[in-house]
């Protein structure tokens, strides 16, 4: 983990995360078929493409939660082939999943940190404990942080809403990102004013040196929030330009099919 | 509602009302009342006297402690029907151990056990290595072939029974040393919590400790709320579901020995309605059939509704049969709650 912070310092090390040429086939489907993308530190990289265009599916061979059929995955420019979640968040990196991933009879505090519950000794060192004490005070401490005031993170996930979920998934893939997030519309359950909490917080994340994909169908919000913007069809990346380049419409043809490419240039 | 804003707790029950909601908590309740019920319908108070709650304390401990493991299997969201099949299983493979290596054959149908000790600690490991061994099957079966719990164990539930009678052509295993029932099957600590009791007491706080206070009973939750939540947080799920079928298995391997010290004979025709009882108990206890949420405390309490009826309806001069009639349907109503409780959750 140390060593890794210290890359995340060196930029001239290449993007803290870059995928090239990524496929991956669900039987006779092919998912994914030349999808590239790339994210330095402190970057926030908008990932747009219309329904089924396989942007979940990219992000899930990312963060380890599937094994890609072709291409190749680097972090900071070293090739890496992701074996597991575990292995892509000891390199620093954590997701916001679509379906937010969250166990509904657990407490908040308990799916924060499920995976990586601290545990304390009891009876002179012989018998683990869950440190719940350190498990309730950091996960309000990590909710806090992202600006979600709270009664009690002892609550069941099951007794909350979509947008509390959405916003417990944000807070706990802020409170463990070393070096890199991937938020998969992260926003949808969200209402106006929880969604501009949101981009703060995406904004501040990439600001303390954090590299973020984000994937969202708002394009406008996009091109002002990202600094670069990556649009993939049919499982291909059909282009990735500075946001500042692009229009709405250049994305919407892009994004949708057409000659876009050219006109993007 | 704000989306962001976790509500404060409402201003709900206090530390009563909270207890009473409790199921464990109502659960005791409930078997105070029964308890009490049936002492002032017995003659002469007979149903309160010391020695019949001690019986039922001995009648419950075999179930008991196959409710704390059932526990832990619905706490993941799976089932094992197989338990009763595999005490019985266990029990005979324990005895055959015990018998043949406690002395020679024409010793031991003289009742003669000049290797006692040695048998002893062989058909434990025996018994309770049957019962690993029959968990892990089912774990495999489950994890591999990826086939629903309720499937496989109903399958080796036939399995496990048909072993044990085609090793002991369907009659009990013979020459089963009384020792163990007159020095531990039966015997009382202070003349009140039979031996047997105290072993499951034992195994039941350290199981109660793993699924409070344990990243294994945690993960075992989770496992049981969302699998793919718990993949996702880097829980290798079918390693965990594996485990749990051993540890389920190695209980019912316990459970077996404890039931050969108590009867010193096996029994390849009983238990079956153990299952039953024990995954019924579970339920009532308020561990959700669905998984995610357990409470070894209250199977424990719960396991004695059953036992506690029968032997008041006994004493009542009822048959006992009606107990069977009065759990299933306590079943059928706790699982009507339980799943209404998740509805209004949604
Ligand atoms: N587990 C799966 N099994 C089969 N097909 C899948 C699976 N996951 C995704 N797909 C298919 O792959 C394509 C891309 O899906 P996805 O990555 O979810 O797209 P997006 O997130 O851009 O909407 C779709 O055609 C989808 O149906
Ligand atoms: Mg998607």
């Amino acid at each position: 983990m140390r060593q890794i912070e210290r890359l995340a310092e060196m930029p001239e090390a290449g993007p803290a995360i870059e995928a090239v040429g990524i496929e991956k086939r669900f039987g006779h489907i092919r998912a994914l078929d030349g999808a590239s993308l790339a994210v330095r530190s402190g970057e926030v990289l908008a990932l747009i493409g219309d329904n089924g265009a396989g942007k979940s599916t990219l992000t899930k061979i990312i963060c380890g939660a599937l094994a890609p059929d072709g291409g190749e995955l680097r972090f900071w420019g070293r090739p890496t082939a992701v074996a597991s979640i575990r292995h892509a968040q000891d390199l620093g990196v954590e997701t916001v999943y679509q379906d937010l991933a969250l166990a509904p009879d657990l407490s908040v505090a308990e799916n924060m940190f499920l995976g990586r519950e601290p545990l304390m000794r009891r009876l002179g060192g012989l018998v683990p404990a869950l440190d719940r004490r350190a498990m309730r005070a950091r996960a309000a401490e990590a909710l806090a942080g992202v600006g979600i005031s709270l009664g009690s993170v002892d609550r069941t996930v099951r007794e909350l809403s979509g947008g509390q979920r959405q916003a417990i998934a944000v807070a706990r893939a802020v409170m463990w990102a070393r070096s890199a997030i991937l938020m998969d519309e992260p926003t949808a359950a969200l209402g106006t004013r929880q969604t501009a909490i949101v981009y703060d917080t995406i904004r501040s994340a990439a600001d303390r040196g954090l590299a973020v994909v984000v994937i969202s169908h708002d394009i406008p919000k996009m091109l002002s929030l990202a600094d670069r913007i990556a649009i993939l069809r049919q499982g291909r990346t059909v282009a990735q330009e500075r946001a500042a380049d692009l229009t709405l419409a250049q994305v919407v043809t892009l994004m949708l099919g057409g000659n876009g490419r050219e006109e993007a240039a | 509602m704000n989306g962001l804003t976790l509500d404060p707790p409402a201003a709900g029950p206090g530390p009563l009302g909270r207890a009473l909601r409790s199921t464990p908590v109502a659960m005791a309740l409930v078997v105070a009342v029964l308890i009490l019920g049936f002492g002032a319908l017995s003659p002469n108070w007979a149903f309160l006297r010391t020695s019949n709650l001690s019986t039922i304390t001995l009648n419950v401990s075999v179930t008991m402690l196959l409710a704390v493991g059932i526990t832990m299997i619905l706490a993941a969201g799976e089932l094992d029907l197989s338990i009763g099949a595999n005490v019985v299983l266990s029990s005979v493979v324990g005895a055959k151990v015990l018998v043949a290596l406690s002395g020679t054959p024409d010793e031991v149908r003289a009742a003669q056990y000049p290797d006692l000790a040695l048998g002893v600690a062989a058909g434990i490991g025996a018994a309770v290595a049957t019962g690993a061994a029959f968990g892990a099957v089912n774990g495999l079966l489950v994890t591999r072939l990826r086939v629903n719990s309720f499937i496989v164990t109903l399958g080796t539930m036939g399995i496990g029974t048909g072993t044990a009678l085609v090793l002991t052509n369907g009659s009990n295993v013979p020459y089963v040393p009384r020792l163990l029932q007159t020095e531990f099957g039966v015997v009382r600590l202070f003349g009140v919590i039979p031996y047997p009791m105290i072993v499951v007491l034992a195994i039941s706080g350290v199981m109660l400790y793993v699924l409070r206070h344990t990243r294994f009973g945690l993960y075992t939750l989770a496992i049981g709320s969302s699998r793919e939540a718990a993949e996702r947080a880097g829980i290798r799920t079918l390693p965990h579901v594996f485990r749990l079928f051993v540890l389920m298995g190695a209980l019912a391997g316990v459970a077996a020995f404890l039931d050969l010290t108590r009867f010193a004979t096996t029994n390849v025709g009983g238990h079956q309605t153990t299952a039953l009882a024990a995954i019924a108990a579970v339920v009532i206890g308020g561990t959700s059939l669905f998984g995610g949420r357990a409470t070894i405390a209250g199977s424990m309490v719960a396991s004695l509704i059953p036992v506690i009826l029968a032997t008041g309806l006994v004493i009542l001069g009822v048959q006992a049969f009606w107990q069977l009639i009065a759990v299933g349907m306590i079943l059928i109503a706790a699982v009507a709650i339980d799943q209404r409780r998740r509805e209004r959750l949604k």
